[in-house]
């Protein structure tokens, strides 16, 4: 048909290679993506994104997929989402959370419930690890929704690189449709929790991370609790490592998360102190970031605020992150949605400035109109 | 219905103040009063049986939620587009003639020609499109789908005809809008009688099918061409007042009817190829959602295609500015229908067409006068922006000079150099700034619309005026900036990728911040070592950066829609203009090419952490905790201290503005606390909260007051059930929905939101084919659909449908058919089905007759719950009803399952105890090893299974079987074959087809209809044929009983012989042969017999002849003797009888 033809978007490079497919899956619209790595050493798609490749391909129906020989160009041609039971051995150059993200950008528009098992890497640097999006982006969801219809994230295994074997298990029921949001407050942060876990190690470094980060946040609050969680035998995956993640909590339910992993064996190994206090710091950096949304996640936010009817939706964001600049730009691309983006200003009713860290972004967009089909 | 309306007025009835019956009706109401007090039994309503309370209550319940309907965000925006009546009806039923009349009722001129849509004002808030439909079942379908209201019109003197009933059930379909019946007609019915029962009788037949009480309307006859007045005008009014309900399909997508169209395509290309594309542009009110710049839409009739461009124009047929008269003025009842040659000036986005309309364009000038006065106001215009700016003059206090911009400018040269002072700009700035932008009527647009947000404004107005002075010191702190980026470029990728941009979005914006941001570093280079920290101050630039909305478009978008009209246009304008365009291109690229490949992660990037445990770096989010500082209407202790003063200040409320003093006291008292927590911070912020005057106390009270109600009010009122939330919550969305973007500007809302319903918009269709252009019919409508996303694209749909009870045949499976479903008509191919308990679609050869089932084809996918209806041909006027079927949708997919039964058959080769092997089932050993395990049965009903596949014979099966199968027996295996759903997807171009061959496209024809014409006759199944059954006869072998056995059986039990011994005997008889003398002697025997026949033959006739005779004599004597007899009985009847008399006579006389 001569429509489809000229639906098709062209792309060049590797780089937000999620963000194309998760867009053009939903909006049914064909890619093309050429120059992948082309003046790289190991030219083509990297495996990981052909395991995320396969990942799409189970979710969907009828998606086409070409690569040419040298993996350089793709054309995607997205099916339908249809959900359902799945099981997914995810590639263990990235971490769980990179897969994650994208089935999480699915699960409300998928037909059927959506349940599903990742098996890999739980943690690593890159990117965000499973506790994060356990406790900083499912909330996030579940604002969108009237009532929680019981959307679960269990961590049943957890594993390090360069091995993996965590596993995590994800159920969203059909969700009907998503709410518009009006989300301006971000609170006080009034608690910080967080796990701090130690595999295949002795349990006394999670206990030495501990320190670390106390060391610095109890300097801004009291309220600091951080479980261990040493795991034994075949939960604990297949490599050895220890790592922590921290969540803060505002009195307007807002969460912002911050994690990290130890070194793996080539690089020097880290001090499970200073790895303590690096990952406090990060979690200060993400405070001072701010806004209604942990930066990780301000693009679902955007892709959930985009949507739905057309119906306004506001949200808080800390600094727009590069990731999300290029979401933005390319919701525009895929569903022809501009956001509105202003500086937030405080309610005149305050006669002095607080000191809430960096400016906020006020974001403001009307939803697309878009009607899961079937 | 008309007759309620008639405006002849009778003299209202007036009541009796006096006399006899006002003091009888007196009488009567008290005593009506003293019933009442009587009748008021407190016990009459009280609970006697709970049980019947319980369900009184549940009804009452049922009986409410009943009535509830799922909230819906109500989305119709301010200025609404005009509603769209359809009017519908067979031929001549007068159609063309109400329209007419309808828009000289509105207009007050008459418009003789009428082609396509026609836009009138009907009144203060409303405009009405009025469109015909002619009676092509195309036009309806795509009417049905767009229409506000539908005009049904009905001659009364027919009745009902089919493509009224058939234009009903389309609306059904599709979601039905508002349907009002016009009967007309009614003079042909001359007696009074027949035309009431007529009324009465349509009305009836109208109300079953739209719903009871619905609206029917008589026009009673014709006067001079047209409809009489009186009842034109209660129409007009019924349909200038009438409500509608939002219908799902129109309130979930953009649509416009073109009431206008342009040929775009240079001429010359025309010239050397005139089939050559066309680039077409379209007019219209976008109706429904607002319309996205960048989506596809779909033309019914004519295909998808992708807008290539949209622009908003002035409307031309607005809605009047004053609200204040209570009728129209002639001038603004407009009129705009360019099919019909009817508009005045239209505006295009680079043209102003003028429409001369010979003899009578003096009466059309009239009408479009306001946009004659904003040609002349342009026209006019001598000044340029810029000048009228420095000219204009601003008085801000009474008695005061006149502020010139130009003072103005001069006020603010030396701002840029002020680092504190741009963070904070003085109060009297910024009412210079917004008393400017309100005054003066000529600033730019962008002015008016950052009035609202003074900051803003504030910002804007500096760097128009001033851009030339402070870009040299912008500069100056650019390249400060600059190196420190390129250095961090080498550091780290990321990073620098966002530098490069801010280097180039500085350029176009020669803006404050980026002075505080330099300063703001100089300031901190001189605390810290410079160098280490490159990477981090990076980040925080980049962080900065996104502290003006125009940075923010800039970063994100590449473009500011907010500053469009004024600054980058001129900016583009200027000398550098081309260079800038070509230096941004390049420097996208080296963007694009800098991130192509890297690591692809949402996490934001941070390479170099802050030290937070250093007590300045942790100052900056002390607030951010709950032990930090709150905002004063959240923290306790501000709380408290409002309280106490206000109780305090209880009594002096009423003159405030004697209490200065003691007021200014209890501030200072109730500050320092405060103060003592967090000395270093509150410095610069106290100056503004010294005058913490009683205003803003009141002010913060009130409030907290509102904050308090709207916490605790709603909760104690009755009305907070779940709907009343879901109401509130839909009530609240739709609120914001509107008040969102009110400020802004066109250009930016049109950017944000889309075109909203009631814009007047021209899009732009590239690549559309010639004979959309040529073969354009303006009475043909001409809808431009908006498709969402998802929606272009094509695949198997799933829908539940339903035979219409009244189209004549069943639907058969492969059978072409035309279905109309979305936006879309098409022609395609189902199969239907059956979904059966275990959730297996199976297939189904025909539709069944009453029931529904599932149809799948392949087509465009549709949301599900969406209507369809399919009609075999849309071409033929059959006689009869046409729409063949009707559903909805059920799901959409990539791939089908429906299948139907295969039985497979084979014979026993083999047999052993229960195992069997068998032959002829499958074709190959692949095939057969397939069905391993699978169940298999024999006609007798004995089960089994197929155990193994055999090399040997290909296709033969081991199986066994629950008893011993015969040879005879055939055995069978049932599966399901998956049918194949065809891939024909054509959709039906009506709009492109010459005026002649409108009428005639047939697209597919069925099997059956391509056999009829070319006489082909299907060939018979020799399976099913009759044929003549030879069958031998059977032969039972004897019964045989061994001999040993017999002897032993008792001689009831053996068997019996007779019949057998006797033929046995025959057989045994030897053949004699006779010599001579025993030839003889049989010969004499044979003589003498023969002789002896004959004689006894004779004698025996004798006898016969004997006895009948004799019989024959008996007979007669018998006859005689009777006779006799007869006669005897006579004589002694008559002597008796004369006896008798004699007695009689004897006593008679004894007697005397």
């Amino acid at each position: 048909m001569k429509n489809v033809k000229s639906n098709l978007l062209e792309f060049k490079g590797s780089n937000f290679f999620r963000q194309r497919l998760i867009l053009s899956v939903l909006s049914a619209k064909p890619i093309r993506i050429t120059d992948i790595r082309s003046k790289s050493d190991e030219p083509g798609l990297a495996e990981f994104e052909i395991n995320l490749l396969r990942l799409i391909d189970k979710l969907t129906n009828g998606t086409v997929l070409e690569v040419n020989e040298t993996g350089t160009t793709l054309y995607f041609q997205p099916g339908m989402l249809t959900g359902g039971k799945f099981d997914h051995e995810c590639c263990k150059q990235r971490a769980i959370g990179y897969y994650f993200e994208a089935v999480l950008a699915f699960a409300p528009f998928c037909k059927k419930a959506l349940e599903i098992t990742l098996r890999g890497v739980t943690n690593n640097k890159i990117d965000p690890s499973v506790d994060s999006l356990k406790t900083g982006a499912l909330p996030l969801l579940r604002r969108f929704l009237i009532i929680d219809p019981g959307i679960d994230l269990k961590i049943r295994k957890r594993g390090m690189e360069p091995e993996g074997g965590g596993e995590i298990h994800f159920v969203c029921p059909n969700l009907k449709q998503l709410k518009p949001i009006q989300i301006k407050d971000f609170g006080k942060i009034k608690r910080i929790r967080g796990t701090a876990f130690s595999l295949r190690t002795s349990p006394v470094l999670s206990n030495r991370v501990i320190d670390g980060i106390k060391s610095v946040l109890l300097n801004f609050i009291p309220d600091v609790f951080i479980t261990v969680d040493h795991l034994k035998g075949q939960n604990a995956g297949k490599s050895p490592g220890f790592g922590a993640s921290l969540v803060a909590e505002s009195t307007a339910e807002v969460f912002y998360t911050a994690d990290q992993v130890c070194n793996i064996p080539p690089e020097p190994r880290s001090v499970p102190e200073d790895l303590g206090k690096e990952l406090a710091f990060r979690l200060c950096e993400e405070i001072s970031r701010g806004g209604c949304v942990d930066s990780s996640y301000q693009s679902l936010v955007c892709l959930w605020m985009a949507l739905h009817q057309k119906d306004v939706s506001q949200c808080l964001f800390g600094p727009l992150s590069p990731y999300t600049i290029q979401f933005l730009r390319h919701l525009k691309e895929f569903f022809g949605v501009t956001f509105k983006l202003e500086p937030f200003v405080q309610d005149d009713e305050d006669d002095f400035d607080l000191k809430q860290g960096s400016n906020k972004v006020l974001v403001t967009c009307v939803g697309t109109g878009f009607n899961k089909i079937a | 219905m008309a007759d309620e309306y008639e405006t002849d007025k009778k003299k209202s009835h007036r009541e009796r103040q006096a006399g006899r019956k006002a003091e009888k009706k007196k009488k009567k109401k008290e005593l009506l009063q003293n019933d009442q007090e009587k009748s008021n039994n407190p016990k009459a309503f009280a609970i006697n049986s709970v049980v019947r309370a319980e369900r009184k209550f549940r009804r009452g319940q049922d009986v409410q939620t009943k009535k509830q309907h799922i909230p819906v965000v109500d989305r119709t925006p301010l200025e609404p587009p005009p509603i769209l009546v359809v009017v519908v009806g067979p031929p001549k039923v007068g159609k063309t003639t109400l329209i007419q009349c309808l828009i000289k009722n509105f207009t007050k001129q008459p418009l003789t020609s009428i082609k396509g849509p026609v836009t009138v004002v009907s009144g203060k808030k409303r405009r009405i499109t009025f469109m015909e439909c002619n009676n092509d079942i195309n036009s309806m379908i795509d009417l049905a789908k767009v229409a506000d209201l539908v005009l049904l019109l009905i001659d009364a003197s027919f009745g009902f005809e089919m493509e009224i009933f058939e234009f009903l059930n389309i609306c059904q379909v599709h979601g039905m809008p508002k349907i009002m019946g016009v009967l007309t007609h009614l003079d042909m019915l001359k007696e009074n009688k027949t035309l009431r029962r007529i009324k009465k009788d349509l009305k009836h037949r109208f109300w079953t099918e739209v719903y009871q009480g619905a609206k029917l309307f008589y026009l009673s006859g014709i006067l001079h061409g047209e409809y009489l007045k009186n009842e034109v005008k209660n129409l007009c009014r019924f349909i200038s007042v009438m409500k509608f309900r939002p219908l799902i399909w129109q309130t979930s997508h953009p649509f416009l009817i073109a009431d206008r169209m342009e040929d775009l395509t240079p001429p010359e290309e025309i010239r050397q190829n005139p089939k050559c594309d066309r680039t077409v542009s379209l007019y219209g009110y976008v109706r429904g959602i607002p319309l996205n710049r960048h989506s596809t839409v779909h033309i019914p009739g004519c295909g998808d295609s992708k807008l290539a461009d949209v622009c908003f124009l002035p409307d031309p047929c607005p809605l009047p500015d004053k609200l204040k008269k209570r009728s129209l003025v002639e001038k603004e009842r407009l009129i705009y229908a360019p099919f019909s040659g009817v508009g005045g000036i239209v505006y295009d986005k680079d043209a102003v067409y003028v429409e001369l309309a010979g003899s009578h364009s003096h009466k059309k000038s009239r009408e479009s006068e306001p946009e004659r006065k904003l040609v002349s106001s342009i026209v006019d215009t001598k000044l340029t922006l810029d000048e009228k700016i420095a000219q204009s003059e601003v008085q801000l206090f009474s008695n005061t000079k006149p502020i010139v911009a130009s003072e103005f400018q001069d006020d603010l040269k030396p701002c840029p150099n002020e680092s504190m002072e741009v963070d904070h700009p003085s109060h009297i700035r910024h009412d210079k700034n917004t008393s400017l932008a309100e005054n003066d009527e000529d600033a730019s647009d962008s002015d008016n619309s950052d009035s609202d947000d003074e900051m803003h404004g504030a910002e804007n107005e500096v760097t128009s005026d001033d851009g030339a002075d402070s870009s040299d010191e912008d500069e100056s702190d650019d390249a400060e900036v600059d190196s420190d980026y390129s250095s961090a470029n080498d550091h780290d990728e990321s990073m620098g990728e966002s530098c490069e941009r801010l280097e180039h979005g500085e350029e176009s914006e020669t803006d404050n911040d980026s002075d505080s941001d330099g300063s703001v570093f100089e300031a901190k280079d001189s605390n810290v070592n410079w160098k280490s920290n490159l990477a981090m101050k990076a980040a925080d630039a980049f962080v900065e950066r996104q502290n003006s909305s125009a940075n923010l478009w800039n970063l994100v978008y590449g473009y500011n829609p907010m500053d469009q009209s004024s600054d980058s246009e001129d900016n583009e304008n200027e000398i550098g203009g081309l260079f800038r365009v070509v230096r941004q291109k390049q420097q996208s690229k080296l963007e694009e090419k800098d991130t192509m490949d890297s690591v692809d992660s949402s996490k934001f990037p941070i390479k170099q952490l802050k030290d937070w445990t250093n007590e300045s770096i942790k100052e900056s989010i002390r607030d951010c905790f709950v032990t930090g500082k709150w905002k004063a209407s959240e923290d306790a202790s501000e709380l408290l201290r409002l309280d106490d003063l206000t109780d305090e200040d209880e009594e002096l409320y009423d003159d405030f503005e004697d209490l200065e003093t003691g007021e200014k006291h209890t501030v200072e008292s109730a500050k320092k606390p405060s103060k003592d927590d967090d000395e270093t911070e509150l410095d610069d912020s106290k100056e503004p909260e010294e005058p913490m005057t009683k205003e803003k106390l009141m002010e913060k009270k009130r409030k907290l007051k509102e904050k308090f109600d709207a916490e605790y009010d709603d909760k104690t009122g009755e009305g907070s059930s779940y709907y009343d939330d879901l109401k509130q919550e839909a009530s609240k969305q739709a609120e914001l929905n509107k008040s969102m973007f009110e400020g802004l500007e066109d250009e930016v809302r049109v950017e944000l939101e889309g075109f909203r319903s009631g814009m007047y918009v021209r899009m732009e269709l590239t690549q559309m084919s010639c004979e959309l252009v040529t073969n354009f019919d303006p009475t043909y409508p001409l809808i431009v659909g908006g498709l969402q996303s998802g929606e272009e694209t094509i695949g198997y749909v799933n829908t539940r449908v339903k035979k219409h009870r009244w189209y004549g045949k069943i639907m058969k499976t492969n059978n072409p058919l035309i279905i109309s479903l979305g936006w879309r008509r098409f022609q395609t191919i189902p199969v239907y089905s059956k979904l059966e308990d275990n959730l297996r679609h199976r297939m189904l050869k025909y539709t069944p007759e009453h029931v529904t089932c599932h149809m799948h084809f392949w087509g465009p996918i549709t949301p599900a719950g969406s209507g369809l209806l399919a009609v075999q041909d849309v071409a033929t006027r059959e006689p009869g009803f046409r729409i063949a079927l009707t559903g909805s949708v059920v799901d959409t997919n990539q791939t089908t399952k429906i299948t139907k039964k295969l039985k497979l058959t084979g014979e026993a080769d083999k047999i052993f105890k229960k195992t069997a092997f068998v032959s002829g089932m499958f074709t190959s050993t692949l095939e057969a090893a397939r069905f391993e395990g699978a169940k298999i049965r024999t006609v007798s009903g004995v089960r089994g299974m197929i155990k193994k596949a055999l090399p040997k014979p290909e296709g033969a099966v081991r199986a066994t079987f629950e008893d011993t199968v015969l040879k005879s027996d055939i055995i069978f295996c049932r599966t399901w074959y998956q049918v194949e759903v065809k891939k024909f997807y054509n959709p039906v171009t009506s709009l492109l087809l010459s005026p002649d061959a409108k009428n005639a496209w047939k697209g597919m024809k069925t099997v059956g209809e391509l056999k009829r014409e070319r006489g082909i006759r299907s060939e018979p199944q020799y399976d099913s044929m009759y044929t003549p059954i030879n069958r031998k006869p059977k032969f039972f072998k004897p019964l045989k009983v061994p001999k040993e056995l017999k002897a032993a059986l008792p001689y009831k039990d053996k068997t019996k012989d007779f019949y057998t011994g006797r033929s046995n005997l025959k057989k045994q008889r030897v053949a004699v042969v006779r010599n001579e003398h025993e030839t003889e002697i049989a010969a004499l025997m044979r003589r003498i017999s023969t002789n002896y026949k004959e004689k006894r033959k004779k004698q025996q006739e004798a006898t016969h002849a004997r006895i009948e005779a004799l019989k024959k004599k008996k007979q007669a004597e018998e006859l005689k003797a009777l006779k006799n007899q007869k006669i005897m009985k006579k004589k002694i009847f008559t002597i008796l009888g004369k006896e008798e008399k004699k007695k009689q006579q004897k006593e008679a006389r004894s007697k005397r």
